[in-house]
């Protein structure tokens, strides 16, 4: 058993200690397993990235969490304990930024979720001082769907979506605000990711009847529902979320998604925004530079999550560097300060004004109704 | 003392690793110990056990949900929800050890696999149980007033209770009990026939090893402070699996080493193979997978038995400590018939094997079965013994019906018998081969096996093991493995076995065979030893000399059915049995 | 639920189970000859439908280079070997074999731009890539282990699923693909209506499982393959080679799998990963059907499909529980009626 323990000396004499007066950025991922295909964008973006902010050098470190809570808190506590990072971007999904807070804040290193659900920093309380967040939270994108809805007319909504915490927090968040809008939920059904068919799910849906129907996914699983609804020849609205804004969704989906609407950050339909909106000229240059690293209209709105973080983050550190050096305690509480008092911050999703009682700070702004016309994802007025 | 070295070694170094250790590796100990003990309860249930299952991060949900839910939703102290799990874990195999334990083969994997799915989704899709985005706040472990917050405090917790487990482990193992859950793998038909309740055993390290995961998951729930599925899904228990397997199932450091390697080498991999590929891919897994196709080619009996093989040569236990003689059963007066078999007929679908058989033998005679190849001996000895039992007529044993019982309580009642294909656990010692045929003469139970609490009669086991092989004239090879003895003595072994049980019927099948000319002298003389003890035995052996010079009657089988029954001078003179091994003489 | 509704149910579990069919068949053909569960079979599903999703998109598909690669190993690996044996004979087999085929495979894909060949060129191009993945992984992964216990098998199959999947995500990407259908075709059929591609599926099954059973029954590769089935040290002192065989049932299930993958592709989005589930369905047939009967276990697979597709009327959340859980009693079942004397690895 020895031998063990040599291996464990080995590999901690191989990890060469870092130069301490860089700023140091820890990066969690959900690069593989059933978030990939929200956490590769993402990794892709934090390569482009400024390696200096205010003169200092800046290093990110990124892992990957596989999609695991448990990897997620491991790698967290990696970066924390071993990396010494300033602040922890991360993660991708909501289970495992909920698993991350607790350790964020146990090390008093502020942390910025790219993860949809609100609870992760509603209410701000002793441990979420530390934790902000980049995505429109689900209630938000939820209100532009019913009232939308509201709007045509729709008094009964059946919901599907992923049998995993993205459907589960749409769930929960759709159908309070439907209810107080007076729609009524007629189904609610669950699919996985990797189900080859939903005709069960499609057809209790129809045998309700209702005037539109929600679909919860991301990526391109979420086009099956709809493919099969359109088969089975449903005529009412559909509407996605926000989850579906990339390029391979429509490839997927083609002329079965022509007129679906979904609610998205504006970054999704950054061209088509008027000049006079502010967010135009930050999500284009976001769009920009991702797709010039990996070709023309491969940007997926979750990359500019973790755009907007290292906005954030930019925006912040000129603050912080006056409280202390990087790697110590007061320059990581003078990073919470800064990034808590963020102010007009335009990003590629919004506009930020954080609050000590808002760590989000994304108000109307952060999102567009956006309707799938012609194959192209076209801006609602 | 030498032999404890490395072991010495290896705990001072865990019990001062978190004093010097950086922060993260006391982290990555604490994960590789709560894996291990998930891994330890596989070690006991596939590796010595021979019973694959995929399932076991479903028990550490189960573990982990019962502390998430009871102390956040009803703040009952963690240590009640601890209890509270053990309970649901134990009741959730109890029931699906019997569903699926009695699948056979290959169904047991699947079963596991299904049930594993099965947990994970119904984890996923309770909504008192946080659903899939999971349980926030559970609180901290204390420990009498002591808070375990950090890392470091909980170390100490968590190998405490590994290294508990693993010791409880090796004492099992080391015991009656565990002789017969070794005897699972490869060996369940004998250890049927020595009395050994294969299905009892299975059952029984089915629960440990969910109740091990109960309480990794219990571990992990207080330590990680957050509880959602995905860590109980079945890739995590294919994970599980793979640590038992890589570090070597068959032996319980295997666990330890296992857990250890696999979470370094992700956690090496992880850091390493950006460095070489750059940012863009996820190669982690890719290697992985790769790596461990290495290993199971390189080692497949996993990393430490070839550790071991490292260190100089371990010395086993090399004395049995003499102990007061088993009580022995009260045997029949001499000429008391024994069995008694009547119209007995056996049937394989439209085969029939037997037909028409009647025989019987007394206390103190030897009765000999002979015949041609393929007459139907060991299938007569099959039904008898009730390894497979009759399709119809009567058996009894001591005046009572047996025909329906099985073996195992056959053998409860003073039968015992050794095989025609002999039937041991070649990896484990002569002595412990035989004491498993000692397994009713002692009553101790997993727990007082895993205190080691049942020392006394242990060794009141052993030493009548050791009586019988000394008996049987192989005192000289009582700790080699049984497996390197020649096949004839082997089958001497199997005689040793089947005396440590104290029958008064033995059943020896081919016993001669293979053995020298002295050899089978001194085997006649223990049988002719046997029966002035008063035992009857009823014999089937090819060698005629052994035979004739030996059995009091003997009964000539044809074809599945008596040819011809009578003392053995009469018998070779019966032109019916001569025709039978002769051939015709046209 | 009313019989339009069940009518609809049925239809697409028996769809699904005709896939799951496949697979199921190729699972116990694997078993029965090499004694491997097959979990990778999964992978070969999803390889074969997004290598032609790759070429309708004008990409070349990252599993041509995984072929280059792996027959480069297996080449470097047999020639070592065939030196040491002194069997320098065997050198050219091995050339033509694992380097000149998929060169030549090479060349075609990269030089015919197969977006623009009629689809039944594409799938056979995209089978040309996938199909001799199976014999490579099996001479790589499984050949030197071939003597060992079921369980080892078991667990080199997880690690060579999960080498695969990686590096099925490293070619493809997490994002799913269609293909376009074989047949665009729409038939009344009462009140159903029932589209081109799901009779393309039903009747390529039908006719793949007709196929087999003819393989087996007729042709000397079939009977060696059940030979050794049956028998391996017996089918070996007949001259039956058990890496032959071995490298034979891995073509088969390859080309079965990923064949399964190209039919499905048109009705469902693949993914890099979808292989998994839907093999671990088809493994459930398979087990059924105690991994030995090619008609139980298609019959299984309907079950499964029938089972899954009704689950997922009545209660979509709780499928893979209802399912999964289900299973157990038909295995207890399975379980107590064959009959089974221990068994002595």
């Amino acid at each position: 058993m020895r031998i063990k323990s040599l291996i464990v000396a080995l590999v901690s004499a191989g990890t060469v200690s870092l130069a301490y007066a860089d700023i140091t950025v820890g990066v969690l991922v959900s690069a593989t397993g059933p978030a990939a295909s929200l956490g590769i964008p993402e990794k892709n973006t934090f390569a482009l990235m400024p390696t200096t902010i205010a003169g200092e050098k800046v290093k990110y470190i990124v892992l990957d969490d596989a999609s695991d809570t448990t990897t997620a808190v491991k790698n967290t506590r990696k970066l924390l304990t071993e990396d010494k990072v300033d602040v922890v971007i991360g993660s991708t999904i909501t289970p495992n930024s909920l698993a991350m807070v607790d350790i964020a804040a146990e090390a008093e290193t502020p942390m910025i979720s790219m993860a949809a659900s609100a609870r992760i920093v509603d209410p701000v309380d002793a441990k979420r001082r530390w934790v902000f967040k980049t995505p429109q939270n689900d209630v938000q994108m939820s209100t532009a769907i019913t009232e939308h809805m509201g709007n045509n007319n729709v008094k009964t909504v059946a919901f599907i979506g992923f049998s995993d915490a993205y459907g589960e927090g749409w769930w929960q968040e759709f159908s309070k605000i439907a209810e107080l809008r007076k729609m009524k939920m007629v189904a609610s059904e669950r699919f996985n990711r990797a189900d080859t068919s939903v005709t069960g799910q499609v057809l209790k849906i129809m045998s309700t009847n209702p005037d539109a129907i929600l679909i919860a996914g991301s990526g391109t699983p979420a086009a099956l529902p709809q493919k099969a609804l359109k088969e089975k020849g449903y005529k009412g609205k559909i509407y996605q979320t926000h989850g579906v804004a990339n390029n391979d969704f429509l490839r997927v989906c083609g002329k079965d998604c022509e007129g679906t609407l979904l609610p998205a950050g504006p970054v999704l339909v950054a061209a088509q925004l008027p000049d006079s909106n502010p967010v135009k000229k930050s999500a284009l240059d976001y769009i920009g530079k991702y797709e010039k690293a990996h070709g023309s209209g491969s940007v997926s709105t979750f990359g500019a999550h973790a755009w907007d973080a290292g906005l954030l983050l930019a925006n912040a550190v000129p603050a912080a560097l006056k409280k202390g050096k990087p790697g110590s305690k007061e320059f990581r509480a003078g990073l919470r300060d800064a990034l808590e008092a963020t102010k007009n911050l335009y990003a590629a999703h919004g506009v930020f004004n954080m609050t000590p009682t808002d760590h989000l700070g994304l108000d109307q702004r952060a999102r567009v109704m956006v309707k799938i016309e012609g194959g192209k994802w076209v801006l609602q007025k | 003392m030498k032999q404890r070295l490395p072991l010495m070694v290896f705990l001072v170094l865990l019990a001062l690793g978190p004093l010097f250790l950086p922060e993260f590796y006391v982290t990555l100990l604490n994960y590789i110990g709560l894996y291990s003990i998930v891994a330890l309860g596989l070690v006991l249930l596939t590796g010595v056990g021979g019973l694959t299952s995929f399932g076991q991060a479903a028990f550490v949900g189960l573990g982990a949900y019962a502390t998430g839910y009871l102390t956040t939703a009803h703040g009952l102290s963690p240590w009640i929800a601890l209890l509270v799990g053990l309970g649901v874990t134990a009741g959730v195999a109890l029931v699906l050890g019997f569903l699926t334990l009695r699948l056979s083969g290959h169904y047991l994997p699947l079963g596991t696999i299904a049930w594993g799915i099965s947990l994970y989704f119904l984890f996923g899709n309770l909504e008192f149980l946080g659903g899939h985005t999971g349980l926030t706040g559970i609180p901290v472990l204390e420990f009498f007033g002591l808070k375990l917050n950090t890392g470091r405090e909980f170390y100490y917790l968590i190998w405490v209770v590994l290294l508990s487990f693993v010791l409880a482990t090796q004492n099992l193992l080391d015991s009656r009990e565990g002789r017969a859950i070794r005897a699972l793998k490869g060996g369940g038909l004998m250890a049927e026939s020595m009395g050994v309740n294969t299905a009892r055993t299975k059952t029984t390290i089915f629960l440990i090893a969910a109740l091990f995961a109960c309480v990794s998951g219990w571990l992990y729930a207080h330590l990680q402070r957050f509880v959602n599925p995905t860590p109980f899904g079945l890739h995590i228990g294919i994970e599980y699996l793979f640590m038992a397997v890589v570090g070597g199932a068959a032996h319980v450091w295997g666990a330890l080493v296992g857990a250890g390697l696999i979470t370094i080498l992700k956690q090496w991999l992880q850091d390493i193979l950006p460095k070489i590929f750059g940012q863009s891919g996820n190669f982690e897994v890719i290697f992985f997978g790769i790596m461990l196709i290495l290993v199971l080619q390189r080692a497949r009996e996993g990393i430490w038995p070839w550790l071991v093989r490292l260190v100089p040569v371990r010395q086993g236990r090399r004395t049995v400590a003499e102990a007061e003689a088993l009580p022995r059963r009260e045997m029949p007066a001499a000429g008391t018939v024994l069995l008694e078999v009547k119209e007995a007929r056996k049937q394989f679908g439209g085969l029939v094997a037997n037909d028409n058989m009647n025989l019987s033998v007394k206390a103190g005679e030897v009765m000999a079965l002979i015949g041609p190849n393929g007459a139907g001996k060991s299938t007569m000895f099959n039904c008898i013994s009730g390894v497979d039992p009759v399709t119809s007529g009567e058996i009894r044993f001591l005046g009572e019906r047996i025909d329906t019982l099985t073996s195992r309580e056959i053998a409860r009642r003073g039968m015992g018998r050794t095989f025609q294909h002999v039937r041991l656990l070649p990896t484990m010692s002569v002595l412990e081969n035989v004491a498993i045929g000692a397994h009713l003469r002692g009553s101790k139970g997993v727990l007082s096996a895993s205190l080691h609490l049942e020392r006394a009669e242990e060794a009141r086991l052993l030493a009548e093991a050791k009586r019988q092989l000394e008996r049987v004239g192989l005192g000289a090879h009582l700790f080699d493995e049984a497996g390197s003895l020649p096949l004839g003595q082997q089958r001497v072994l199997e005689i040793a076995r089947a005396l440590s049980a104290d029958p008064c019927l033995l059943l020896l099948d081919e016993p001669a065979a293979g053995l020298r000319y002295l050899e089978k002298q001194a085997l006649a003389e223990l049988l002719r030893r046997l029966r002035g003890e008063g035992m009857g035995i009823l014999l089937v052996e090819h060698d005629m000399d052994f035979v004739m010079g030996l059995a009091d009657r003997v009964v000539v089988m044809e074809f599945g059915e008596k040819i011809s029954e009578g003392l053995p001078e009469e018998v070779q003179k019966d032109p019916v049995v001569l025709e039978a091994y002769l051939g015709g003489v046209e | 639920m009313d019989l339009q509704i069940a009518l609809l149910l049925g239809q697409d579990g028996i769809v699904n189970g005709a896939i799951y069919a496949l697979l199921a068949l190729a699972l116990v053909l694997v078993f029965a000859v090499t004694r491997v569960i097959f979990i990778p079979q999964g992978e070969f599903v999803a390889y074969g439908a997004l290598t032609l999703a790759a070429f309708q998109a004008g990409k070349t598909p990252g599993t041509l280079w995984l072929l280059l690669g792996a027959g480069v190993l297996v080449a470097f690996i047999d020639s070592i070997m065939a030196v040491r044996a002194g069997a320098p004979g065997r050198l050219k087999r091995i050339a033509l074999w694992d380097l000149a085929l998929p060169a030549v495979v090479a060349g075609l894909v990269l030089w015919l731009e197969p977006g623009t060949l009629p689809l039944a060129a594409q799938v056979v191009l995209a089978l040309a890539i996938v199909v001799p993945l199976g014999p490579m992984v099996y001479r790589l992964a499984y050949q030197p282990l071939a003597e060992a216990s079921v369980l080892v098998l078991l667990i080199v199959s997880v690690a060579v699923h999960l080498a695969l999947v990686g590096l099925g995500l490293l070619f493809f990407g997490a994002e799913g693909s269609r293909t376009t259908p074989f047949s665009e075709a729409q038939f009344a059929l009462g009140t159903l209506t029932v589209n081109g591609q799901t009779l393309w599926v039903l009747g390529a099954s039908a006719v793949l499982i007709i196929a087999l059973y003819q393989f087996f029954g007729r042709t000397l590769y079939g009977k060696a393959l059940r030979a050794t089935a049956i028998n391996r040290v017996g089918a070996r002192l007949m001259g039956i080679s058990n890496t032959m065989a071995g490298k034979l049932s891995f073509t088969l299930a390859a080309g079965i799998g990923a064949f399964s993958g190209i039919l499905i592709a048109p009705i469902t989005t693949v993914y890099y990963d979808t292989g998994f589930l839907v093999g671990l369905k088809g493994f459930v047939a398979a087990i059924i059907a105690g991994l030995v009967s090619y008609p139980l276990a298609a019959a299984g697979a309907i079950l499964v499909g029938l089972l899954e597709s009704f689950s997922s009327f009545w209660a979509s959340a709780f499928k893979e529980v209802i399912v999964f859980t289900l299973i157990i009693p038909v295995l207890v079942w399975r379980s107590l009626t064959s009959h089974h004397v221990e068994e002595e690895e």
